[in-house]
């Protein structure tokens, strides 16, 4: 069996499983034909669009992927502020960013991705109550988490992150951005390993970190716990 | 997959087992506690362990060639074919309470009538100005992480240790040239792989060198030898060992030798009864991904014998 088709299969085995309505938004940008149709203008978007197809599809309609042309919709793409395609967007009830995704959900990051989406369905999550307890000392923070496709250690930042974020109530937002597909991000900050996590374009932690680091990074102080 | 459900770990109960580590030695031992009918939960900061960042394994019986990170994977299908638990969390604490130990992580506490530390060891640092300046803008531990941001650039490997090899022979298929700096007279590498490194045109070993500082603006530019030269590089790869993640379990009184590592028996026993360690966190002189295995394996058989001994249903 080929990986791509491991993966597919590790895919198809995982979202059967969710049982909750999950809906996520994925700009991209397509471009009107003569004739009326439309097709995808970024080179990353087919590919993408049919990844995400196979999450959706094999989900008992649970997942649904709502894809959204930036151009025809630029008063949703400005409230959000989206400046590149593919992204993909969990957005809460109340019409919070929870989880932005500047990365594909392929190879390694299939476990983070998906794992984002069944406690976005409201799962349980094993931060939850920790995070909760320290809700009040957590300012509103975007911890950007850089990836790459073959690193081993991303996957479990991004999940660790992507759990914070879906437990904290709005107040943490969650990036995870292939710095391979988009390499600009990764210059501007001189970003050369990965992972490579920063708290709200301040605070740095280059390499693996778990969960406690961040949590300290993002009070500043000693974690408060209720066993 | 793990942590998909919550329902697979429960803070309530009494583990007959707890792994702390995530490596090989801790899903060796995991999973033949789960074939003993144990209640079995692991509890790692990283997934994989430092194997997972070994670009090739080769000497893993039954797998002629995979990747560290395939290696992970294929551990992860085996766990979860046994549906073992696994969290990422960190145990800062364990008491002794009655008949059980108390593990408390930062996040929750756990109960469990043995525990198995299969904490494994992290890659030591260099301890050179400019090191921690230029972490990931320039200084590397994982070759398999960062190695692609180094295309057709020039960087070097500091060590000579098998692993520091591999990490050279990785890192040659995509950049320009591969320095190997060692202190020693000959890279250590086994055989096989020292050969390797020796036909690569892509590879230079630079002999009883040391580093003394890494000099860069934003990202790494040179370092500097111990004979005063300045060595242009854009990337620094370290690789000179590494040291036992033994503090937990000294803090708790589990005997170490002078290099910190924990000091077991040939049942993987430590000197408190019910505390078991293997792999690369315990004493053994030659450390591998097999032998780590092997010996979290016994440590599982003797956990076993020792639930079993305190009578305890399951």
């Amino acid at each position: 069996m080929s990986s791509d088709d491991r993966y597919k299969e590790i895919i198809k085995t995982e979202m059967a499983k969710l049982t909750r309505p999950v809906n996520l938004k994925v700009f991209t940008c397509k471009e009107k034909q003569p004739e009326g149709s439309q097709i995808r203008e970024c080179m990353d978007c087919g590919q993408f669009m049919a990844l995400l197809k196979v999450y959706e599809e094999n989900s008992n309609g649970m997942l649904t992927i709502e894809e959204l042309c930036i151009d025809d919709n630029p008063e949703f793409a400005k409230q959000y502020d989206i400046s590149r395609v593919p992204t993909i967007l969990f957005i809460d009830n109340e019409g919070r960013e929870v989880i932005r995704y500047l990365a594909s959900p392929k190879a390694g990051e299939i476990q983070p991705f998906i794992q984002a989406v069944f406690a976005f369905a409201g799962a349980p999550n094993y931060y939850e109550s920790t995070i909760r307890k320290n809700l009040d000392r957590i300012n509103p923070s975007t911890i950007k988490v850089m990836i790459t496709e073959t690193c081993p250690y991303c996957p479990q930042v991004a999940t660790v992150v992507n759990n914070f974020a879906i437990a904290s109530k709005g107040k943490i937002r969650s990036i995870i951005i292939d710095i391979t597909a988009n390499p600009d991000i990764g210059q501007y900050y001189d970003a050369a390993g990965v992972p490579y996590t920063i708290i709200n374009d301040q605070k740095t932690i280059v390499g693996m970190v778990g969960a406690p680091e961040i949590l300290k990074a993002l009070i500043g102080s000693d974690i408060r716990v209720q066993y | 997959m793990f942590n998909f459900d919550m329902e697979g770990i429960d803070l309530e109960k009494t583990y007959d087992l707890i792994v702390l580590g995530g490596g090989p030695t801790a899903i060796g031992c995991a999973i033949y506690a789960a074939r003993f009918a144990m209640d079995v939960l692991v509890i790692g900061k990283i997934f994989g362990g430092l194997i997972a960042t070994t670009h090739i394994v080769e000497n893993y019986p039954a797998i002629t060639s995979v990747s560290g990170q395939g290696l992970m994977e294929m551990f992860r299908d085996h766990m979860n074919s046994l549906k073992i638990p696994y969290i990422s969390d960190e145990i800062k604490s364990i008491e002794i309470v009655d008949d059980h130990f108390e593990l408390i992580s930062f996040f929750q506490k756990f109960k469990a009538y043995s525990i198995c530390i299969a904490t494994g060891s992290e890659r030591k640092k260099l301890g050179v100005p400019g090191e921690e300046d230029y972490a990931g803008r320039g200084v590397s531990y994982c070759a398999t992480c960062d190695g692609p941001f180094y295309k057709d650039k020039v960087v070097c490997v500091i060590g000579g240790s098998d692993s520091a090899a591999k990490e050279a022979l990785f890192l040659s298929q995509n950049v320009k040239k591969v320095y190997i700096i060692y202190r020693g007279e000959e890279i250590r590498a086994e055989p096989i792989n020292k050969q390797r490194v020796y036909d690569n045109d892509k590879i230079e070993i630079i002999y009883e060198t040391n580093i003394l500082e890494i000099k860069g603006d934003n990202t790494v530019k040179s370092v500097i030898f111990d004979n005063g030269k300045e060595f242009e590089v854009n990337g620094v790869f370290i690789e000179i060992g590494s040291i036992p993640n033994s503090e937990l379990a000294k803090r708790i009184g589990v005997k170490t030798n002078e290099k910190g590592e924990i000091i077991i028996n040939r049942k993987s026993e430590t000197n408190i009864p019910g505390i078991f360690a293997a792999g690369d966190v315990a004493d053994a002189p030659f450390k591998q991904a097999i032998t780590g295995v092997s010996e979290g394996v016994i440590a599982a058989y003797s956990a076993f014998d020792h639930v079993k001994e305190m009578n305890i249903e399951y």
